[in-house]
């Protein structure tokens, strides 16, 4: 069997799947291509594609990382790129593939380049995120049904640009992927809507870029890794 | 048309949702709902007539329903004609639309449904009745055709449940009676009228069209005897989220003459016709590459009946290796055959429908199999490979008595006997029991409803007789009341439906929001009892007013008679016509040689 490593691009109505239908989309879009993915052993077999890093629901990601696996026989290349993108659901878009070899690649996210609006003072905004740089800390407990975990989120969560925008502001920020986890795009952007006053809903999320450890080269787009925080 | 270029701007639907939508869906469950986006989606812009399709529950329910996907792919391939659809939002999606004062979008343009055209419902039961309501609340549409203008689209009806359609007469403005295939050009030409009145009036011109408060006639069910020879739908919309049905499918017949006393379907769709093997097997084959689909279900009403399954299974599990091959029933009275052929390869549960517990009652209810059979069956299924076998019974069936009820827990004890000796403790078995709604057109259509206190008494009857180990599950009597009470509604029932939807029912068929308060102040709000038929036995039924099913009153009549003495009709598959009336002027069997 081979690895491959498969980009992709998700947006418009594609940016509101979850990520078990993003994966699930991805499966059917090989099986219309053609394209056959190898499939677990056991009683139950499942086609053998994973997402490293989900994206969450509702954003668009520009550079998407899929790793898949396929029998040996299975051309990459062109061909097999154009077959898929033919396939594709509107909005989910095969970029590159690249072909990893017989060792599973366990690729693992560094960090990730988030861009997403928040509506509301542009001002009051932007103050917020300068007082988000400004702190030392920045306390925020996730409370799920596994109970309650306490973060700082400056510890994940680095903003890089404030702009503002018809009706409220554009924020950019990168978030940092480390050992013990990391924080949610809507946590940081939640604590800077209570800071600025504004609706925490957030508008057109996207995941612009992510930087890789552990990829081939060739894939990674970047290369150059931000500092972390 | 646009088909949707990966890569190109288009593709990713860049300009939609609008921000407007696009707030809405940050804040719901499964945003992915109302975003449409699926493979094979067909967008026209700027075509008209916009018609909007509509299958009242929600998304992963009615991108399953394959009668909507007929639909979609002839209007919006072979008419010119942009269809569109929409699907019932959820109460969280629902609530902030209200709030927000955003009207129901459809998933192809996000353009708001109040701006088609037509506005096209299949309509598969009573329980979806309030959702109707629902969407077109949110839709911003007037509820009654009488209070439409020309801004507003026409309303058309269609599907099983127009058997009877006098619970949602006064909200739709038409309503089409049958199998709608061969009428859909005279509907989009219809909708090419300048105004709204001359489109009703064309559109009262089309065979099967019913306007109620204006048809002096009932409509003649429509029969599409063009099924045996048109390939079935090819390039299905199939979802990118999970759906109820993840598989491909291909209808190989259509209509059922085995004559069940109780089924409206087997009567509603008449006669057999039947799909040839190339076309099903080149129809699977295309299917399997439009969809990525990696099960192929060969459906109709009675699939093992279908006179080329055999080939067809052959052929079809040959089309790809490890392909699944489901179909949706097996008669018991030929089940053993059909499991031999079936089970190869197959791995899962199944079902089978003795309907009812004893021999006289099968009798009556026309299902004549007898113990021997069921026996047989039930060992076909186990030695198969099958490790889940869900049997099916009904109770509240005309006739029925506690012995027939207490024979259910029997069967089911021969059934849990052979899964113990021959699935070796690895076989599953379960019983569902659902309590029987006498419905129009079907030789007890003016039989009494069993009644609540009856249907109770009797599903403790079961459970207490029921074998240690056996699962069994019944179906919500509360439910079943409402559902007795609009299947056979006559004019006014109307307005149990909408008070109960002004009273915050939704979604009746899910079992979390049914709310049967709401019913009980809609009942006592409008002087309706729950239950009780507003039909009495002398009495022409309402619904004949509406649609002449093609099966005859007097057919039925004698249906019930022979039901009352255990007697059986024999399946017109077999050379004995019944006389049922459906035959004629065009219309006849077509069975495959």
């Amino acid at each position: 069997m081979t690895w491959w490593l498969l980009s992709f691009s998700r947006s418009g109505s594609a940016r509101y799947l979850s990520h078990l239908d993003t994966s699930r989309a991805l499966q059917r879009t090989f099986a219309r291509a053609g394209v056959p993915l190898a499939l677990s052993l056991g009683m139950r077999p499942k086609p053998r594609i994973s997402l490293p890093l989900p994206l969450p629901v509702g954003a668009a990601g520009h550079e998407e990382l899929a790793v898949v696996e396929v029998p040996d026989e299975t051309r990459g290349g062109p061909a097999a790129l154009s077959a898929l993108r033919d396939a594709a659901a509107p909005g989910l878009v095969p970029q590159t593939i690249v072909v990893a070899g017989e060792r599973h690649p366990r690729p693992q996210p560094c960090n990730a380049e988030y861009r997403c609006t928040l509506d509301g003072d542009a001002g009051a905004i932007a103050a917020a995120v300068e007082r988000y740089a400004e702190e030392e800390h920045t306390i925020h407990e996730r409370v799920s049904p596994k109970g309650t975990r306490t973060l700082d989120l400056k510890d994940y969560v680095v903003p890089t640009a404030v702009e503002a925008v018809a009706g409220g502001a554009k924020i950019s920020f990168t978030i940092h992927y480390r050992e013990d986890g990391a924080a949610r795009p809507q946590e940081f952007v939640d604590l800077i809507a209570r800071w600025a006053g504004v609706e925490p809903a957030m508008r057109g999320l996207e995941r612009l870029r992510v930087v890789w450890e552990g990829l081939p080269p060739g894939l990674d787009p970047g290369a150059e890794r931000s500092e972390s925080p | 048309m646009t088909e949707y270029a990966p890569g190109s701007p288009e593709s990713s639907h860049a300009d939609r949702p609008s921000d407007e939508v696009a707030r809405l869906l940050a804040r719901v469950t499964r945003p992915g709902r109302y975003t449409g986006g699926e493979f094979n989606v067909r967008v026209k812009p700027g075509a008209s007539p916009r018609i909007v399709l509509s299958y009242p529950d929600v998304y992963e329910i009615g991108i399953s329903n394959p009668a909507l996907q007929i639909l979609y792919t002839y209007l919006n391939d072979a008419t010119p004609a942009a269809a569109e659809r929409a699907y019932c939002p959820w109460p969280d999606m629902a609530g902030l639309m209200r709030s927000g004062h955003v009207p129901l979008w459809t998933l192809e343009t996000m353009l708001p449904v109040a701006g088609c055209h037509l506005w096209g419902f299949t309509l598969p039961h009573e329980l979806t009745y309030t959702n109707v309501l629902e969407m077109l609340d949110l839709a911003g549409v007037p509820l009654r055709a009488e209070d439409r203008t020309d801004d507003d689209p026409i309303l058309l009806g269609g599907g099983p449940a127009v058997a009877n359609p006098w619970p949602l007469a006064p909200y739709f403005d038409a309503f089409f009676m049958g199998e709608v295939e061969h009428r859909l050009d005279a509907i989009v030409d219809a909708m090419q009228e300048p105004t709204r009145a001359r489109r009703l009036t064309a559109l009262a011109a089309v065979p099967g069209v019913w306007l109620p408060g204006v048809s002096h006639a009932p409509a003649a069910r429509q029969v599409f005897m063009g099924f045996s020879s048109t390939p079935p739908v090819l390039r299905p919309v199939v979802p990118v989220m999970e759906a109820v049905h993840d598989r491909a499918v291909v209808e190989v017949m259509r209509g059922c003459t085995a004559g069940c006393r109780f089924c409206q379907a087997g009567m509603w769709y008449r006669p057999v016709r039947e799909r040839p093997v190339d076309l099903v097997v080149e129809a699977a084959d295309r299917l399997l590459t439009e969809t990525g689909c990696d099960e192929v279900s060969l459906i109709s009403l009675s699939s093992c009946d279908y006179s080329g399954i055999e080939e067809a299974l052959t052929r079809v599990r040959a089309l790809r290796p490890g392909l699944r091959v489901s179909l949706p029933s097996l008669r018991i009275d030929s089940a053993a055959d059909n499991l031999a052929r079936f089970a190869a390869g197959q791995r899962g549960s199944i079902t089978l429908a003795p309907e009812a517990g004893t021999q006289t009652l099968r009798d009556a209810i026309n299902k004549g199999i007898d113990e021997a059979q069921f026996e047989e069956a039930v060992r076909a299924t186990f030695e198969g490979g099958f490790t889940g076998l869900k049997l099916y019974f009904m109770i509240g069936l005309p006739g029925e008595t506690d012995e027939d009820v207490a024979g259910i827990a029997r069967m089911a004890g021969t059934a849990a006997r052979l899964a113990k000796e021959i699935g070796r403790g690895r076989a599953r078995l379960s019983v569902s029991v659902s309590s029987y709604v006498p419905k129009p057109h079907t030789a007890f259509q003016l039989e009494p409803f069993a009644g609540e206190e009856t249907l109770h008494r009797r599903q403790r009857l079961v459970r207490q007789a029921m074998p240690r180990g056996v699962r069994v599950s019944f179906h919500d009597v509360a439910a079943s009341l409402v559902e007795a009470t609009l299947a056979r509604g006559g004019p006014g029932s109307d307005a149990l439906v909408e008070a109960a939807w002004l009273a915050g029912a939704r979604f009746d068929g899910w079992s979390e929001h049914f709310d049967f308060a709401a019913w009980e102040k809609a009942a006592a709000a409008t002087g309706m009892v729950l239950g009780e038929s507003q039909v009495g036995e002398e009495a022409e039924a309402p619904w004949e007013a509406a649609v002449d099913p093609g099966v005859e009153r007097t057919f039925l009549d004698e249906e019930l008679l022979k039901a009352g003495r255990g007697a059986l009709t024999e399946d017109c598959r077999s050379g004995v016509c019944g006389a049922c009336g459906v035959c004629g002027s065009g219309v006849e069997m077509e069975v495959l040689a």
